[in-house]
């Protein structure tokens, strides 16, 4: 009944390297396991149950791969980090709650092409030594979820999963974990705690770092969908192959998503820092709608700051150092760091000359208002005041005080949770105010003049007589 | 010899208007004298004559004697809507004992609490919603204390605490779908099914039923299909690129 996000035959733009989206959208291609082994699946698996655990570690590190969730922590290191003495079993969880606004990549992976995650997940559990592995796919994919347990049903079938793999000796168990709506399941310990069967209250980190007590205190690695799909290319390709896609210290390809106000949204997959927001916007994207101008971009999902159309960066240090315009800044982890805001998990959404910034942040103020867990004040109680200010701000009944007050509220959050959730709805906030501080204050007037609740009693209590 | 030297006379001073002499003339507050007490009319001073007898109580007038209603009553409200025809009322079914069962054997044996949210799933995937009946049975199933379950439920916005309509809109409403116009696709969705959106409350009361109880609208939060805005799930079908105006054909589509 639903038409679901497969456009056969919808060719890949030639600026594209594509290596995790090759099958998707393919004609003649689907999800079963036989398409997969046709086209040389499992093979890299079959490699990598021959070498040694360690060398598998060593191959992701030497291809510098940094996660693709969000904060882009080099997945190689991050599979070191299970304790060398640990007597406990490992588990590996991969994080399907694909659900930072403007990210659409692991819809595709999970619905058109669940192999590829299945296999990269088996290599991984080998090289970490899990024994259980875990997919916490959110609620909002039903469909991927069939779609998955039916992948898992045929790759046992095949012996890929299941009691001593191949022959190996290696045995592997994958289960699929629904979610159930909730934002604050990206987060790598909320996560944990959602799958232990709690409300998922993201646990503060020292010492409740997952590779050392994660799932039941066990050491746990979580890594994002297109993480763990990486891992087939790189042993595909070799980790000094890989290494070579890419710009230094942000290797290999990863995938943008394009939406919002530009005439053809979608996902591209590039080789990270190859592209420009020249090109991804105008070559790759088709321009800004006819008789529009681009405004603003959020560059990584819509926790990342707002970056403006017709700033400038000053990007590097020394004598490296050089002025780059926003439309020549490449898209990789560290310049967008440098420019102040982040790569994130790639979701790039576009506002042009038609939009209201207030009207924008107030749409993200509300997500975030919604999806606070609750469990650190500051963030709990700090994004429903944002909510309710950039309320007024958006409604125009506020006054000049109130952007103030706003930015108060922000800085006041950001760094003082338990979980990066803080930072999140908190840099929107801050960027959004200091790149359109003129535009938000012309909005409001000196002649509103809002009263809380408290404030009116206040006054009431102050004008009686004695 | 006599002196006559005119002494001059004081002025005479209205006392009663000077505040510091009004002040101190204030009469010392009236000590009550001690009552008299008959001693003999006190229980304690003379033997008691008969055990006093406990005074009738009925406890169903009496706040804290009622009996203490439990965790599921007060948390889970679950009021009647008219989408509740849509549903048979929780009921334990050999099929679904089994699915649970096969659920929690995905978990280690010690760690059967994480079986919470599939066992979830499963009652609302069958029942439409999460009653209390049917917490009660999770937390029977997997031996937890109900509160346990009751938090789940009250935390994740996928748990339906009230019955839904037949067909279940939840229409995007994050950055790029609203900017695509899922704010004009839901009001379309309210006018064409006649659904009163206006006690809606994001945290509280997200479902909205029509009187006629086959259709639901909800807001969701970005449902990860931001390239083709605005996007919007039918039950589990999940549907993209619906505009306000292909929103009598999606309708028409679950109709026909």
């Amino acid at each position: 009944m639903s038409d679901i996000t497969y456009h056969p035959g919808k060719e890949p733009h030639p600026n594209e390297h594509r290596l995790i989206f090759k099958n998707v959208d393919r004609q003649g291609w689907n999800s079963t396991i036989s398409t997969y082994l046709n086209e040389g699946g499992y093979e890299m698996l079959k490699k990598s149950l021959s070498m040694d655990p360690k060398a598998v570690i060593e191959e992701v590190k030497t291809s510098g791969l940094r996660g693709r969730g969000g904060a882009g922590f080099p997945t190689g290191i991050k599979w070191g980090f299970i304790p060398p003495d640990n007597k406990k079993p490992v588990y590996l969880i991969c994080n399907a709650d694909e659900s930072e606004p403007g990210t659409f990549k692991d819809r595709y992976i999970l619905h058109q092409d669940p192999h590829q995650l299945i296999e990269g997940m088996i290599i991984s559990a080998f090289a970490v030594g899990a024994h259980t592995a875990y997919i916490y796919i959110r609620e909002e994919f039903p469909e991927a979820a069939i779609t998955l347990e039916k992948a898992i049903a045929e790759a046992r079938q095949n012996g890929f999963l299941g009691q001593n793999i191949l022959g190996s000796g290696f045995d592997l168990e994958i289960y699929v974990h629904r979610g159930a709506a909730a934002y604050i399941c990206g987060e790598e310990t909320g996560l944990i705690e959602s799958l232990e069967g709690k409300r998922p209250y993201p646990r503060i980190k020292p010492p409740y770092f997952p590779a050392a007590m994660g799932l039941y205190m066990a050491p746990t690695i979580v890594n994002n969908v297109e993480s763990l799909c990486h891992v087939v290319h790189i042993l595909r390709m070799g980790g000094a192959e890989y290494v070579k896609l890419g710009t230094p210290r942000n290797s290999g390809t990863r995938i943008l998503c394009v939406s919002g106000d530009v005439k053809k949204p979608g996902y591209f997959e590039v080789q990270v820092g190859k592209v420009t927001f020249r090109e991804l916007l105008y070559d790759m994207c088709g321009g800004p709608k006819d008789g529009r101008e681009f405004k603003a971009v959020i560059p990584g999902g819509s926790s990342s700051k707002v970056l403006r159309c017709e700033e400038s960066f000053k990007i590097g240090r020394g004598d490296d150092a050089k002025d780059l315009s926003f439309w020549d800044l490449p898209l990789d982890f560290d310049t967008l760091a440098a420019a102040g805001s982040m790569a994130g998990s790639g979701g790039v959404i576009v506002m042009d000359d038609s939009r209201r910034m207030s009207w924008i942040l107030n749409n993200i103020t509300h997500f975030y208002a919604h999806e606070s867990c609750g469990q650190c004040t500051p963030c709990r109680e700090g994004s429903t005041w944002m909510k309710k200010v950039s309320d007024r701000i958006e409604g125009g009944s506020a006054t000049p005080d109130d952007v103030k007050t706003l930015e108060e509220i922000a800085y006041q959050i950001d760094g003082k949770t338990v979980c990066a959730f803080g930072e999140a709805s908190a840099w929107p906030v801050e960027a959004m105010i200091d790149k359109f501080r003129d535009e938000l204050v012309s909005e409001t007037s000196e002649n509103n003049d809002f009263k809380s609740a408290e404030r009116i009693e206040q006054e009431k209590f102050l004008s009686t007589s004695f | 010899m006599s002196f006559n030297i005119p002494v001059p006379r004081p002025r005479a001073i209205d006392r009663s208007r000077l505040s510091y002499i009004r002040l101190r003339s204030v009469s010392p507050p009236r000590i009550p004298s001690p009552v008299k007490i008959d001693r003999s009319k006190l229980s304690y001073l003379s033997a008691p004559k008969a055990l006093p007898q406990p005074r009738k109580i009925n406890p169903s007038h009496v706040h804290y004697l009622r009996p203490e209603p439990s965790v599921l009553e007060k948390n889970i409200l679950s009021p009647e809507t008219p989408g509740n025809k849509n549903f048979p009322p929780f009921a334990l079914t050999p099929e679904l004992e089994e699915k649970a069962n096969q659920r929690i054997a995905q978990y280690p044996a010690d760690q059967k609490r994480s079986a919470v949210l599939p066992l979830l799933h499963e009652v609302q995937h069958r029942f439409g919603f999460i009653s209390p009946e049917s917490i009660d049975w999770v937390s029977q199933k997997l031996d937890l204390s109900p509160i346990k379950v009751v938090e789940v439920v009250t935390f994740y916005p996928g748990f339906r605490q009230k019955a839904p309509g037949q067909l279940h809109f939840r229409v995007c409403r994050t950055l790029s779908c609203a900017m695509g116009g899922s704010y004009e696709l839901m009001a379309k969705l309210c006018e064409l099914t006649g659904i009163n959106r206006s006690s809606a409350d994001a945290h509280k009361d997200p479902i909205s039923v029509s009187p006629c109880g086959k259709y639901s609208v909800e807001y969701a939060e970005c449902l990860a299909s931001c390239g083709t805005a605005p996007v919007c799930l039918v039950n589990d079908d999940f549907h993209e690129g619906i505009s306000a105006d292909k929103a009598q054909d999606l309708i028409a589509k679950y109709n026909a």
